[in-house]
């Protein structure tokens, strides 16, 4: 499962863009995980997540977040996701002191992950997993500034027409940026999309598309 | 996914919601005169369940039919909700390098390859799947399929990469192919990867996986480096804070 690795943007977009995921593993520590899996989100949840969810529940634009804890079982994965590096260091730090025990990732910017780590008194990156970007018949994709928004949802489940139509309501005046990104939150079901980075991806999308050219 | 043809009123409110592009054509009903629906292309849809979970339809006319083997496959890879019991993991793959840092899956000298076809939201059928496990295998350069993975777990024949006959035609928002081999054998890896990407009418994302050493250089990265592929800037990163910690080196505590 690498839905959080082949987000698409810019150092700049994506060096405000985190996904951290917490994961027991089967066979070693998974039985009795839920409460590490609680604690960890209890402790992510402290420290300002734009996002939050487990994708069977759900995230915290479609459901609650005592519902999200409440849903937590043993083997649940939960991913939080973080718009500053600042927020990133802090949470470094509070997991190094008190360790919930299950595996932990951060999808971002690879020299950004391990500055925060180092900040945060914690060593190298243990194991790495690097996207080598998109391969086959790639002029079925759609354009770059589309994908950069769609990337968000690992899973794919927010599709390019739906960012054209929103483009187009926003142009008609039928509804604003933000209510836009929250609807493409809703899609996302694991929480790994960023609304504050939606937000400005949206922004640089509007001057891109004329009516006409649109969903 | 279907629209009841008795209640949808052909609005077109659930057509920008599906990852799969305009899959939808329009009918007309006959016994109520004058009445048009909506029907969707069963072929390109992959049961994904997008246009439900969005609660568009103003009339409740979609819905999510239970389906029969083997088109089941198609809600299983491609549902986010659902669960693929096989690998013991929520999503379309495994725990990959999530979990490498209690349970070694990736030791040093090791590369994990994953390859993730028909995303982002161009679909792929199991004929595309296969084709590229079939190339990997027949090049015998030692990739091991992950024994836990969805896809491995369809195949008729591990060795080859033969996946089962029937689900051939199925078609899922997209499916991974899991696996490691040596780090040697990387370049070689690659080099199928790009030629059976000519051959299909589909597109595939490609990611590897490598333990980091407690110094020096990231062992990927010279590799990747030398054969001019590209790799991205972000990338995701274990953390090491599981426990109890998996040892790696002989010198670890």
């Amino acid at each position: 499962m690498t839905h959080s690795l082949h987000r698409r943007g810019t150092r700049e977009s994506l060096s405000n863009d985190f996904v951290v995921l917490g994961c027991p593993s089967t066979g070693v520590n998974k039985k009795g995980s839920a409460p590490k899996t609680k604690k960890f989100l209890s402790i992510c949840y402290k420290h300002g997540p734009v996002n939050l969810g487990d994708m069977k529940t759900g995230n915290i634009y479609n459901t609650t977040m005592d519902d999200i804890l409440s849903r937590v079982t043993d083997g649940t994965i939960v991913e939080c996701t973080f718009d500053n590096r600042e927020k990133i260091v802090s949470l470094l730090k509070e997991l190094k002191e008190d360790r919930p025990g299950i595996s932990i990732t951060i999808s971002g910017v690879a020299d950004v992950v391990q500055q925060c780590m180092t900040e945060a008194g914690l060593g190298r990156i243990h194991s790495l997993e690097y996207s080598l970007g998109t391969w086959g018949k790639t002029d079925r994709l759609p354009d770059f500034e589309i994908l950069q928004t769609v990337t968000m949802c690992g899973h794919a489940m927010i599709a390019s027409d739906l960012v054209r139509k929103m483009v187009r309501d926003v142009k008609r005046g039928r509804r604003t940026i933000e209510e836009c990104c929250i609807e493409m939150a809703e899609c996302c079901s694991c929480g790994n999309y960023n609304v504050p980075r939606g937000i400005a991806l949206f922004k640089e999308l509007l001057p891109l598309y004329s009516l006409h050219s649109l969903y | 996914m279907k629209a009841d043809q008795d209640k949808c009123i052909a609005c077109k409110r659930c057509f920008p919601y599906c990852p799969m592009g305009r899959i939808q054509t329009f009918g007309r009903h006959d016994r109520i005169p004058g009445r048009v629906y909506i029907e969707i292309d069963q072929d390109a849809c992959t049961d994904c369940g997008m246009c439900l979970r969005a609660k568009i339809c103003p009339v409740n006319a979609l819905f999510q039919p239970e389906e029969p083997w083997p088109r089941e496959v198609r809600g299983v890879l491609s549902n986010p909700m659902i669960e693929f019991l096989g690998s013991q993991t929520p999503g379309r793959g495994t725990e990959e390098m999530k979990t490498n840092d209690v349970k070694g899956t990736f030791l040093p000298g090791e590369v994990g390859v994953g390859v993730e076809l028909g995303r982002p939201g161009v679909g792929a059928y199991f004929r595309d799947v296969e084709a590229v496990a079939m190339a990997l295998m027949k090049a015998d350069l030692g990739y091991q399929m992950a024994a836990e993975n969805p896809v491995t777990h369809f195949m008729s024949d591990k060795t080859t990469g033969k996946l089962r006959e029937d689900i051939l035609g199925e078609k899922a928002t997209s499916a991974i192919i899991e696996g490691k081999c040596k780090l040697e054998q990387l370049p070689d890896v690659l080099k199928v990867l790009r030629e059976v990407a000519g051959t299909l009418d589909t597109v595939f994302t490609v990611e590897v996986i490598t333990k980091v050493p407690p110094k020096g250089e990231i062992p990927i990265v010279p590799v990747l480096e030398k054969m001019g592929v590209w790799y991205s800037i972000n990338s995701k990163n274990n953390m090491g804070l599981g426990e109890p910690a998996y040892k790696f080196y002989d010198d670890e505590p």
